[in-house]
């Protein structure tokens, strides 16, 4: 049984690391938006600029699906039973990812 | 492009025998001395925009002007650029590294150029409007490049016309889950690109061409004189057709490669293969007014390229890593509390 606060400071690593792998997909997320207002539609500076996009995607979606196993812990305070409850959603996700993958 | 030595008498003022250089605003050849202002239209102009036919089966009858120009060459990017009348720069307006005198410039013949019709000042202010615009910039940037100046310049470029008779195969996937599947697929189509831009110079990137040259009207195009490039420099044109058609043919490409994928409108379409029969090629070898910024971050030259048609500005920017690890830090604490909460209420 983890005392209270491990789930707490599990969530504050949790941020700093998701903080340091998000600043890549944030200077992408700002290219494509500069691209998106500023290349010529559909040119091939254009879609060399976009293409990449889902890196944005994956890394919400991966930091969203490792919080509800946090929040799920802290609230249950059963880490392996957070993590059992956190498979169908994994499921789903991947779906998401891979039809993203698909239309990046 | 050896008329810029033999019409040198074109920038003479009629009146007072004074210095002429093109000014943007007046559309004319402007006088530095009277101030007055001599129209370079003729009756020719609309033929400027003609094209003319390539076959690669045939060999190259398009052969370079062995005549070598003053130019001068750059020593720190290589490039050679002419000055005509009172342009005369001792930096490079692609890089401002120095200029030395170069009597080695042999090129090709360029058919016509669309003129200045923005003055260095608005696109000055074109540039710096730009750089303050840009997201998550580091705070001194719009300092840094507000101490630097716009070099005007003719570009060389290619406009390609083309028909592709296009063979393809390729993947596509269909269903989610358990029931996804991967299939092959194949077709034909006819891609047709007309008026293709392409940077002639290695100094212009297409990605450069694809922010600041969003509309090209061949209409705008001018036969080429002396008179236009008055008070700017000019880059010759240095590449065989089929040299051009090589350089460029990453980007026409990635261009095929994208119609496929839209031809074939299916999600997940990957292993593109394709075979394309190329006929009825033109071309037209032109230079484009474009205005450069130069300015160094930490040590990393940078440009910003505003087009001298319109004003389009795109270029190269430094990101404030401060500033992206606080929007970092924002997204993730705010998908961190939505996905806290979530699974804090037993959702799913």
């Amino acid at each position: 049984m983890p005392s209270d606060v491990s789930p707490f400071l599990a969530t504050i690593v949790f941020f700093v690391g998701a903080t340091f792998v998000g600043m890549a997909p944030v200077v992408k997320l700002i290219k494509v938006y500069e691209a998106h207002h500023e290349l010529k539609r559909g040119s091939a500076g254009w879609i060399r600029t976009i293409a990449g996009w889902s890196m944005i995607a994956f890394w919400l979606m991966t930091t969203w699906f490792l919080a509800t196993t946090l929040g799920d812990w802290a609230v249950s305070g059963d880490l392996s039973g957070a993590v059992d409850r956190s498979w169908l959603r994994l499921r789903i996700l991947l779906e998401i990812a891979a039809a993203l993958a698909d239309s990046d | 492009m050896e008329t810029t030595i033999g019409d040198q008498s074109e920038l003479q003022c009629p009146n007072c025998a004074g210095q002429c250089s093109y000014s943007p605003v007046h559309g004319g050849l402007e006088c530095a001395s009277c101030g007055d202002v001599h129209d370079l239209k003729t009756d020719d102009d609309h033929k400027a925009a003609a094209e003319f036919g390539f076959d690669p089966a045939l060999s190259e009858d398009d052969l370079p002007d062995l005549n070598k120009t003053s130019a001068h060459h750059c020593n720190t990017c290589g490039g050679d650029v002419l000055f005509t009348g009172s342009a005369l720069s001792e930096r490079c307006p692609y890089c401002d590294g120095a200029m030395v005198l170069s009597t080695q410039d042999a090129g090709y013949h360029t058919t016509a150029l669309i003129p200045f019709e923005m003055d260095a000042l608005l696109a000055q202010h074109q540039a710096q409007r730009w750089v303050k615009r840009r997201i998550a910039k580091p705070n001194d940037l719009a300092g840094i490049v507000a101490k630097g100046r716009v070099a005007g310049l003719y570009a060389p470029f290619w406009t390609f016309d083309s028909k592709e008779a296009v063979e393809y195969w390729a993947k596509y996937t269909t269903g989610s889950g358990n029931n996804r599947r991967t299939r092959p697929t194949k077709g034909r189509m006819n891609i047709s690109f007309d008026d293709l831009l392409m940077p002639a110079s290695p100094h212009i990137t297409p990605l450069i061409r694809d922010g600041i040259l969003h509309d090209f009207n061949p209409s705008a195009l001018r036969p080429y004189r002396a008179g236009y490039l008055a008070g700017f420099a000019a880059e010759r044109h240095h590449q065989s057709v089929v040299t051009g058609l090589k350089a460029n043919a990453d980007d026409k490409r990635l261009l095929i490669r994208n119609r496929i994928k839209r031809h074939i409108d299916k999600s997940g379409v990957r292993d593109i293969r394709y075979r394309t029969d190329t006929s009825g090629i033109h071309y037209r070898r032109i230079l484009l007014p474009v205005w450069i910024l130069h300015y160094e971050y930490k040590g990393e030259p940078m440009k910003v390229v505003v087009s001298g048609i319109d004003g389009r500005t795109y270029g190269e920017r430094p990101f404030s890593m401060a500033k992206i690890a606080l929007y970092s830090g924002l997204l993730s604490a705010a998908t961190i509390g939505i996905g806290l909460a979530w699974g804090a209420g037993g959702l799913l």
